[in-house]
């Protein structure tokens, strides 16, 4: 029983996290490396408002969501921009971003402590207190995360599926010329879609991060969990992306509970490894099976 | 009046000339047909008309590959838009169909309606649907397939329906009949010829087989290596003794 609901609330946990990768990824093909010092950053500012300008919880939520949105968008117009269709370049490119981001964090003492006198970094969380489900305890916080995802995924697939910029984001992730012929602006919808992502990113956090500490290495944790879920998915599949983080997430917690925690990340790449070996564009990654017909 | 006025329009991609001094106009609504061999410059002028030759060069310029030259104007509706990027000449109206359809092959056929629909009112989009599903029926059957499991001919269908949901005033279809059998043919010359006559939309065609296009034409041009050496209406080119025996086989 403990497997089974705490292994949903790892696997939700990497859903979240995954989400808004994929998101950018499979509309603007930007793999957007910038993703986990985002998270961090979102959690770090988060932290900040509430103890330095002493802001209400929720408005510090909103208030750092709207700070990373508005990154995303800077980080595309100011340094993607010029990279567009590069793979390799928008890596790198966007791996500085987080390296600046996560290393200055890390200066700012966002390592645990500060110089070791200084505060810990916690979010606090949503509500206190924890519930008995079937006899196992559950916080409150986790879950919120659950229901926080399931919204998510709800309202994300609302938006693509029956509103123009939703519209817009699937068509430019499909075909990008073919989008622009019927209207849509290439550069602005990847603008948006990694405003979109790194607000996920951010909102991945504020959920997540009570949990916690907030820690520099997290951020460099979470793009990998983030790229390993991406990948057994299938990239740039949102379906496969949820599936993918409820494999990885019981696969985890099975493992911990079977063998012990030690074993945990050779069983996430282990996961990977088979996954891969089995289907090699990932469980739902269909790139290469639909070709084009004449 | 003409809605499109293309003048001494030349196309480089690197050194190599693909559009030479070509001028053409589009009649408000009438079909306009160019006809022209492979490597005629029939594509590179509908990217050129359509703006998607600037996303080209983009791309190459930020890749550091070929260098792609466009000189010469285009006039759309008495506006020059040779400088404006495709999605805004979408917004004014100019649509292109393209070549080999590029559907949305993960979207369901309604969604493809959808996502062209982008550009229209929310009664626009409604209108312009009922009037596809009445000269493609077979949409209507298909409307929840994935785009990807089409036919050629129903993809193709679908292109067509696509480009008229963004309320084109200009529609450039670039070979339509690219593979096709002589029914779909038929079927889709048909509701070209309907499109034109319903709406009084302006059409403009690039195809390399000019047999069934020729006779739903007003005016037409032949292209070859990027000039237009030829034009006349539909009667004309096809009393033409170099078209017959260039395109006919006679």
């Amino acid at each position: 029983m403990e497997i089974i609901i705490y292994g949903t609330v790892n696997s939700v946990i990497y859903a979240l996290i995954a989400v808004g990768f994929t998101l950018v990824y499979g509309v603007s093909r930007v793999p957007n490396f910038a993703h986990g010092s985002i998270y961090v950053l979102v959690g770090f500012l988060t932290w900040t408002f509430i103890n330095s300008i002493h802001l209400h919880y929720a408005v510090a939520i909103v208030l750092s969501l709207l700070v990373a949105s508005f990154l995303g968008l800077i980080i595309y117009r100011f340094v993607l921009i010029r990279l567009r269709g590069m793979a390799t370049s928008e890596i790198i490119a966007s791996f500085a971003v987080s390296l600046i981001i996560l290393e200055g964090l890390r200066l700012q003492g966002i390592a645990g402590f500060k110089g070791f006198i200084g505060p810990f970094y916690v979010l606090p969380p949503f509500f206190q207190g924890k519930i008995s489900i079937l006899g196992v305890f559950v916080d409150y916080q986790r879950l919120i995360i659950i229901a926080a995802c399931f919204v998510l995924v709800a309202a994300l697939w609302i938006f693509t599926h029956y509103t123009k910029m939703g519209l817009s984001l699937r068509a430019i992730a499909q075909d990008e010329r073919a989008a622009m012929m019927l209207g849509v602006h290439a550069d602005k919808t990847a603008m948006l879609s990694l405003s979109i992502g790194s607000a996920l990113a951010g909102l991945a956090a504020v959920l997540i991060l009570p949990l916690g500490n907030i820690t520099a290495e997290m951020g460099y944790k979470v793009l990998i969990y983030a790229l390993a879920v991406c990948i057994i998915g299938g990239l740039g599949s949102w379906v496969g992306a949820i599936l993918a983080a409820f494999v990885i997430g019981f696969a985890m917690k099975i493992s911990t509970a079977l063998f012990g925690a030690v074993w945990e990340s050779v069983v996430l790449v282990g996961t990977i490894i088979l996954i891969l070996l089995v289907r090699p564009s990932g469980l739902l990654g269909k790139q290469k099976e639909l070709e084009e017909r004449v | 009046m003409s809605i499109l006025k293309v003048r001494e329009l030349m196309v480089f991609y690197e050194n190599a000339i693909a559009i030479n001094n070509a001028s053409l106009e589009c009649e408000r609504g009438k079909i306009t047909g160019v006809f022209g061999t492979n490597s005629a410059g029939k594509s590179t002028l509908m990217y050129t008309i359509s703006g998607i030759i600037l996303d080209l060069k983009r791309k190459e310029q930020m890749r550091g590959g070929e260098r792609i030259t466009v000189l010469g104007s285009i006039l759309y509706e008495g506006e020059e838009v040779i400088e404006l990027e495709a999605s805004v000449r979408a917004r004014k109206g100019i649509i292109l169909c393209p070549e080999r359809r590029r559907i949305f092959q993960e979207s369901s056929v309604i969604e493809n309606l959808r996502i062209g629909g982008i550009l229209a009112t929310r009664q626009q989009a409604k209108r312009t649907l009922e009037y596809i599903y009445t000269i493609f029926p077979v949409l209507k059957d298909l409307k929840n397939r994935e785009g990807g499991f089409l036919s050629g001919g129903e993809q193709q269908m679908l292109a067509i329906g696509r480009a008229l949901m963004a309320q084109p005033k200009l529609l450039l279809l670039d070979e339509p009949l690219l593979g096709l059998s002589p029914t779909i043919e038929e079927i889709l010359t048909d509701a070209i010829q309907d499109i034109n006559t319903k709406f009084g939309l302006a059409v403009l065609i690039v195809e390399q087989y000019a047999r069934p296009i020729l006779p739903i034409i007003h005016y037409g041009y032949v292209l070859e290596n990027g000039s237009a050496v030829l034009e006349g209406t539909s009667e004309e080119l096809i009393e033409n003794p170099d078209v017959k025996s260039a395109y006919f086989g006679l």
